[in-house]
């Protein structure tokens, strides 16, 4: 049975990994468009994205788009394979009921 | 690390939620504003035509210019929240069928001519509608539905109220893609 990620599981992550998740493999999503989906401010989400970034769940890209910077951040492979065997692992507490 | 099913329970909720409101997000914001774009341009287009035929075609040309202009800075605007691999590509496909569809349309016109100017704008709208539902098939499925009553409420208009024709189009068509629009932005 899978483990319980407790990098993921705190409550911000969790919803920052279902939203990067929920993108297309390969896709990456500006920070301000992120921070204003799940509602947090940016040093909060800059904070929590730190910690995936260190784990490896996730990449951070920063670029200038139109000589302003920009920060991109996607999921990374292992991210999306650590974040499944998560939910796995939610849905088998669930079904032991 | 454990927790019991009631919080596993919360979490899985949340994950859905989330996921949930990120495609949601990504798929509507693209629509609203079409939407609203459109149907502020048919709202005065189609009225300037049933009230003011003589400068109708200077007002249409002036709307289609800022359409398109818009339509460019919103493109790019979205391109830059979500980027991926294969938005280059799409971004291509999009503008080549909408250039077919172009030609398509002047051909159905060319081959159907002689045609009054309602035939004319119906020919035009339903093109662009099908291009609507195209878009809304291949990029977003949320976004497929919205064409199908705009395309009853401008058929309707075209064989029930003939004397009416583009005051209908402008306040039912137009109004109702700005209302369709404004619904999708603050309450979907």
């Amino acid at each position: 049975m899978a483990n319980l990620n407790e990098t993921i599981h705190q409550p911000v992550r969790l919803r920052i990994m279902a939203a990067l998740v929920a993108l297309e493999a390969g896709a990456e999503v500006d920070f301000t468009y992120l921070r204003d989906l799940l509602e947090v401010t940016d040093g909060n989400l800059g904070a929590h994205l730190r910690k995936l970034e260190e784990a490896g769940y996730i990449s951070v890209n920063k670029v200038f788009v139109e000589r302003k910077p920009r920060t991109y951040v996607s999921a990374t492979p292992e991210g999306r394979r650590v974040f499944q065997e998560h939910v796995a692992a939610l849905e088998a507490i669930l079904k032991s009921r | 690390m454990d927790i019991s099913p009631t919080e596993a329970e919360e979490a899985l909720a949340a994950i859905e939620i989330m996921a949930q409101k990120t495609r949601h997000s990504i798929a509507s914001s693209g629509t609203y504003i079409t939407l609203i774009v459109t149907g502020t341009i048919w709202l005065i287009g189609f009225i300037c035509t049933q009230f003011l035929p003589e400068i109708s075609g200077y007002v249409w040309i002036g709307l289609s210019v800022f359409g398109s202009i818009l339509a460019t800075v919103w493109g790019f605007r979205m391109g830059t929240r979500v980027r991926s691999p294969a938005t280059a590509v799409t971004a291509r496909r999009v503008i080549l069928f909408w250039l077919f569809l172009i030609l398509y349309c002047s051909a159905t016109i060319a081959i159907a001519w002689p045609l009054d100017g309602k035939q004319v704008t119906m020919l035009i709208v339903l093109f662009a509608l099908v291009g609507h539902l195209a878009m809304g098939l291949l990029l977003s499925f949320a976004a497929v539905w919205w064409p199908l009553p705009i395309t009853a409420l401008v058929l309707a208009s075209y064989f029930l109220l003939p004397g009416l024709f583009y005051l209908w189009m402008g306040i039912l068509g137009g109004g109702g893609m700005i209302v369709l629009g404004l619904y999708i932005r603050f309450r979907w």
